[in-house]
């Protein structure tokens, strides 16, 4: 490598640190402002450095009068999450199976359904679903909640049965020879075998679900079924916003976010794969 | 047989409220008082006569066409930046891929503090006041409102693009750049002549990706920042269609305001797959 290209490449990086920082800012800025004081948030001009850690703030989305985040919200969310995500799973390994390795008539044409649901996303079909779950009695109710969601099983039957066609033939051949029923070569080997699938396919569906605000806030019109998106919907815009310090808003933006920080550092890879479908890392 | 679960649940959450839908465009239905009533063609007269519903379309469309545009350019331009090896690239392209975990719920909220107006107040109108230009009155502005909704989903759009476009840069040869390069061709030539001819096919995943997610983000942040306010300049169809299906209650209507949303997103994909064939040629 000759100096100007080693030159030139340490500009790239440099560059590359910048405008990365840059991107994150608005992340960053939420967590420097959701450990300020209320004073120093309304300085001007705006402050970007803490001058002292308040980790009150945090308590305080909690507790108090100036709480926001109800422990029932949050509850929610899990269960909404999990439920989706876990029974959405189910149908989709099962799924993808059956068309992958499985031989049946109008295969293609379910699999072109599944294909063309992609590009109808259930807000186009909000006023339908909301009638079909209405008419379902499941309004305001977990099922109701969770099972339109569930449905959506488009995106994950694909990636499964992408995954599932490179699976080996003989590999089935020979377990269909052994005696061994589809329900066990299900549970004994494609659940096992597809692991870096589920791991790409958990990766995008939990933050898909913990961030979902639109089926949520038409599912359960506010009451007790409450999620985290609609807490932060609600916050700032409300009398209750009025009485709600921004330093405890911005604390309680970073609770309901951190858990998909986590999520999605943890599984950056799976997450990256799921997209592209690829090796990349 | 293993498709059976996914595919009842497929058809009565997904299927059944497409076809419903389109059915329910042609009654009129007060959901809590019996069974709708068939009017024929009447809720899509209206939609014709309806000025709001015009407006809402072309809402629609600026709001796509000037988020999915730039997604598409910033989102090549960072993928090249952090298309490069040394040390700590992981930790930087975390930088960039991180917003990802952030809900549109949470970057309302978040973003509500960063517009805010004022030079003393918000921490973006501080930062442009310094470079000696006025700031817009963002949020609040009917010019400038809807271009800020597209920065917040610009950049909650851009880790999914990048990682697309980083899986479809990793697949072009390093020694036909480093040959380009020898030839004394500047990053300008090679972005133009290899790198974009070499990424096109990964272009048209991105721009339907971004598609979709900004027919999404523009329900989640319209009601939580805007509710289409002011004048009606960020009332997109999508919010359209709920504030008639939910506040108004006006179910077919918003039905037949559905089908027209899908018949946008339809033709700005066929628009999207004409282009690409132009394009390639």
């Amino acid at each position: 490598m000759t100096r100007s290209t080693r030159f030139t490449r340490r500009i790239r990086i440099v560059v590359a640190v910048v405008v990365g920082l840059v991107l994150a800012s608005p992340m960053l800025y939420m967590v420097a402002a959701s450990l300020m004081s209320n004073t120093q948030l309304s300085v001007q001009p705006p402050q970007v450095i803490p001058s002292s850690l308040h980790f009150a703030n945090y308590s305080d989305a909690f507790t108090g009068m100036t709480q926001v985040i109800q422990l029932r919200s949050f509850l929610n969310s899990v269960i909404f999450t999990t439920g989706a995500v876990g029974l959405q799973w189910l149908l989709c390994v099962t799924g993808g199976l059956a068309i992958a390795k499985m031989h049946f008539r109008g295969r293609g044409f379910v699999t072109a359904m599944f294909a063309v649901s992609l590009f109808i996303p259930i807000i186009t079909t909000l006023i339908p679903t909301f009638i079909v779950t209405y008419e379902l009695h499941l309004i305001n109710t977990y099922p109701g909640l969770i099972l339109p969601i569930a449905a959506q099983t488009g995106f994950g039957t694909l990636l499964f049965r992408q995954y599932m066609r490179q699976m080996p033939e003989e590999l089935f051949d020979a377990a269909r020879i052994d005696g061994a029923s589809w329900w066990t070569i299900f549970r004994r080997l494609v659940v096992p075998l597809a692991k870096p699938a589920t791991a790409a396919y958990l990766a995008i569906s939990v933050l898909t679900a913990w961030n979902m605000y639109l089926w949520p806030l038409v599912a359960a019109e506010g009451g007790s079924l409450q999620v985290l998106t609609q807490t932060l919907a609600l916050v700032g815009t409300t009398g209750q916003g009025e009485v709600t310090p921004q330093n405890v808003i911005f604390a309680s933006v970073v609770i309901v976010t951190l858990p998909m920080i986590l999520v999605f550092v943890a599984v950056q890879g799976a997450f990256i794969r799921g997209l592209t479908g690829s090796g990349v890392e | 047989m293993f498709l059976a679960p996914n595919l009842i649940m497929f058809t009565v959450f997904v299927v059944l409220p497409i076809l419903g839908g389109l059915l329910l465009s042609f009654t009129t239905w007060d959901i809590t008082n019996g069974w709708p009533k068939w009017v024929g063609l009447a809720n899509y007269h209206r939609m014709f006569s309806d000025p709001l519903v015009w407006q809402a379309v072309v809402t629609t469309l600026k709001f796509i066409v000037f988020g999915v545009v730039p997604t598409i350019f910033i989102a090549l331009g960072l993928a090249i930046l952090i298309n490069v090896q040394f040390r700590f690239v992981a930790a930087v392209r975390s930088l960039y891929l991180i917003p990802a975990a952030m809900s549109y719920a949470a970057s309302a909220v978040v973003w509500r503090y960063i517009f805010l107006d004022g030079p003393g107040y918000g921490v973006l109108d501080y930062v442009i006041s310094r470079f000696g230009v006025t700031p817009p009155d963002w949020l609040a502005s009917q010019t400038w409102a809807l271009p800020a909704l597209d920065i917040i989903t610009v950049w909650l759009s851009l880790p999914a693009a990048t990682i697309l476009y980083l899986a479809a840069l990793q697949r072009i040869p390093d020694s036909l750049l480093e040959a380009a390069a020898l030839d004394g061709a500047g990053l300008v030539r090679q972005v133009r002549h290899i790198i974009w001819p070499g990424v096109r096919y990964m272009t048209v995943l991105v721009a339907i990706v971004a598609l979709l997610s900004f027919t999404n983000g523009s329900f989640d942040l319209v009601n939580i920042l805007t509710k289409g306010d002011p004048l009606y300049a960020t009332q997109t169809l999508i919010y359209y269609i709920f504030v008639n299906g939910f506040s108004y209650g006006f179910f077919g209507y918003a039905a037949a305001l559905s089908i027209l949303q899908i018949a946008v997103v339809g033709g700005l994909l066929l628009a999207l797959r004409v282009f690409s064939g132009l394009v390639r040629r």
